[in-house]
């Protein structure tokens, strides 16, 4: 098959797991985002897939080849690291033409290679330039021209974009994008950023503590999340989750009570239920204000957060839960008022006490 | 110092800048005197020196019959030779030590930092044997070899290895490059204000040194000019003069102002470019 094929790569720095059995496929011209927290293990992965670290399990094989023994100059990747990682004693034209010259390309194909490149990237007029003549986003673009000209099987990005302002930040999401729709090839692209996820990818990775939470589309990440952390760790605000204190399965459908005694029925079938505690997670459009009293709880605001489009209310509910309601703007909350809550538990996700969502299929 | 451009804060420090920078040019600037004055006037008495007649009969005297250039190519020959061994061993060494792992490595560097406190006088009379065993003594390698540990030099470029991101050597190597590709590239252009000055105070402390080939060059063709110029000076009374002595010694630091010159460009461009 053609792309990246990762299967149950272990890496360990001296007693210390970093990766735990990661499997993965990337199609031959597909951007994979890698999203999750910090020290989680995605450069370390990305690392991994170049050669920079050795893996201690498991096997890596691009376009059906096993690659895992082979030195990174030997693997057709290319990466573009966060600090760009220029040589700062030569040009743009001699950084780009470096990779090259090692396996021995021929001069006019270096060239035509590098004037292309150059051509995409509009940064012909910076061949002749010094690194430590650029802007941030100059050096980001001759980081990725750099690898461009090399032709790889499989691109990798490592949070390209952390150094740069949120003007050009967003600027050069879509450059990649762009790139990415021209030169179609097998892109992985690390970051901790949602919304740079979310944006990009043709599938998410997100990754927690060393293992992979879910594989999917971002719309399936979002509306599916495999387990509470994927489920807390996309979206903002963050989905609310509330301790289930009771379930039911008396009915069709699977019936919660919260720790305020309020009932809420799901989606789910009533067949779903599971022993151990239980949590519900209601993403902040699911949750609506109303009246006090119309609704299926009340609760106090406690703040209000108005964004221009839409206004997120922090309330809490009697208990001491907090949840987050996203209101249409304007919004006439204040805080201390008492109002009521609409909880459309149908369009929630419940979560056993191993943390996976009942509504995915068991893994 | 003071706040304004012409502060009296600043006007001390200048004036004590200037007292500094003249005692230190005195006796540079007296030798220079000296080495323009005949031999037969300086005899009469050194306060001569203030006043013309002045000749460059001296110099002309070196070039017509003088040691002086044989000793002038062997300092060069022996202080190049210590330079460059010393710059190649210690990019190694210190590229070892940074960036390659290898059992015993840490104690290795240990021992390297242990020699920064050895004293050569305390290793002088095994070092002679040895070289005499060896018949090394009035050889180019006889005054080369000992120069060539450097455990400052090898502490020097380890620190410098260290310190440069290790991106670079990675991007090095997913470029295809091989480690001493790598090294050769990229590591060693980039360490070249590092080298400079380390080559600086190499050539410097060579040229100028003088013990080690007193000791080991004997035969007055071996000498180095630190050992020739200081022999005319102990049969003083047989050489051609007091001036032509001075004008030996302005003779013998010409090469060296040439090579602080050139490479203290070099310098300031590092540190530029490092600031960059
Ligand atoms: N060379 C190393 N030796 C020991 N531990 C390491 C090494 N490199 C990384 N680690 C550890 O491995 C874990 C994963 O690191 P990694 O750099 O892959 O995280 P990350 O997901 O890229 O984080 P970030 O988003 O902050 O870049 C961290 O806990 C880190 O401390
Ligand atoms: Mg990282």
């Amino acid at each position: 098959m053609s792309g990246l094929a990762l299967r149950n790569v272990s890496k360990r720095f001296g007693d210390t797991p970093v990766l735990d059995d990661v499997s993965l496929e990337i199609g031959a011209d597909e951007l994979l985002v890698v999203l999750g927290p910090s020290g989680c293990g995605k450069s370390t992965l990305l690392r991994a897939i170049a050669g920079l670290e050795t893996i201690d399990e498991g096997q890596i094989l691009i376009d059906g080849v096993r690659v895992d023994r082979l030195a990174p100059g030997k693997r057709g990747v290319a990466m573009v690291f966060q600090s760009y990682a220029l040589y700062p004693h030569m040009s743009v034209r001699e950084n780009m033409a470096f990779g090259l010259i090692n396996i021995g390309t021929a001069r006019a194909e270096i060239d035509r290679r590098i004037a292309q490149a150059a051509k995409m990237l509009e940064m012909e007029h910076l061949l002749g330039r010094r690194p430590s003549e650029l802007s941030g986003g100059q050096r980001q673009r001759v980081a990725i021209g750099r690898a461009i000209v090399k032709e790889p099987k499989v691109f990798m990005f490592d949070e390209p974009l952390s150094n740069l302002d949120a003007a050009l930040r967003s600027r050069t999401r879509q450059e990649i994008a762009g790139l990415h729709r021209r030169i179609r090839t097998a892109m992985i692209f690390v970051t901790h950023d949602q919304t740079e996820a979310m944006s990009l990818a043709d599938r998410i990775v997100v990754m927690n503590q060393r293992r992979i939470e879910q594989i999917g589309t971002p719309l399936e990440i979002y509306a599916s999340p495999a387990t509470e952390f994927v489920a807390t760790f996309v979206g903002s605000p963050a989905m609310n989750i509330l301790p289930v204190a009771q379930a039911t399965a008396d009915g069709a459908f699977l019936r919660v009570a919260l720790g305020d005694g309020t009932q809420l029925e799901t989606s789910l079938p009533a067949s779903a239920i599971k022993d151990g505690a239980l949590r519900l997670g209601l993403r902040p459009e699911a949750v609506r204000l109303c009246a006090p009293g119309a609704g299926d709880t009340n609760a106090t605001v406690e703040f209000v957060e108005f964004l221009g489009d839409k206004t997120h209310v922090h309330l809490a509910l009697s208990r001491g839960d907090r949840v987050v309601a996203l209101a249409a703007a304007p919004c006439t909350a204040r805080p201390g008022d008492e109002t009521g809550l609409v909880l459309d538990a149908a369009a929630g996700h419940l979560f056993g006490s191993d943390g996976r969502n009942l509504k995915a299929a068991p893994a | 110092m003071g706040q304004t451009r012409h502060g009296p804060g600043r006007i001390a420090a200048t004036a004590a800048l200037a007292l500094a920078a003249l005692i230190m040019a005195a006796p540079l600037l007296w030798t220079l005197l000296l080495s323009l004055k005949s031999n037969a006037e300086l005899l009469r008495g050194t306060g001569t020196a203030f006043a013309p007649p002045y000749t460059l009969q001296n110099y002309a005297d070196i070039f017509g019959h003088s040691a002086v250039f044989g000793w002038l190519l062997n300092s060069a020959i022996v202080s190049l030779g210590v330079t460059f061994g010393v710059l190649a061993l210690s990019s190694l060494a210190g590229y070892g030590f940074a960036r390659l792992r290898f059992p015993g490595r840490d104690v290795i560097f240990i021992l390297v930092l242990f020699g920064l406190a050895i004293p050569e006088q305390s290793v002088i009379i095994a070092r002679h044997q040895m070289f005499s065993a060896l018949s090394l003594h009035n050889t180019y390698g006889g005054l080369i070899f000992p120069g060539l540990a450097a455990p400052f030099g090898v502490f020097l470029m380890t620190q410098y290895f260290r310190a440069m991101p290790k991106e670079l050597e990675e991007a090095a190597w997913l470029d295809g490059a091989s480690r001493f590709r790598t090294f050769w590239k990229i590591l060693l252009p980039l360490s070249l204000p590092a080298q400079a000055t380390l080559g600086i105070f190499t050539f410097l402390a060579t040229w100028n040194d003088y013990w080690w080939p007193l000791i080991s060059a004997t035969n007055s063709d071996m000498y180095t000019l630190t050992v020739g110029v200081a022999s005319s000076q102990m049969n003083f009374a047989q050489t051609n003069g007091l001036g032509f002595l001075m004008a030996q010694a302005v003779f013998a630091s010409v090469p060296i102002l040439i090579v602080y010159v050139i490479f203290q460009r070099y310098i300031v461009a590092g540190v530029s470019r490092a600031a960059a």
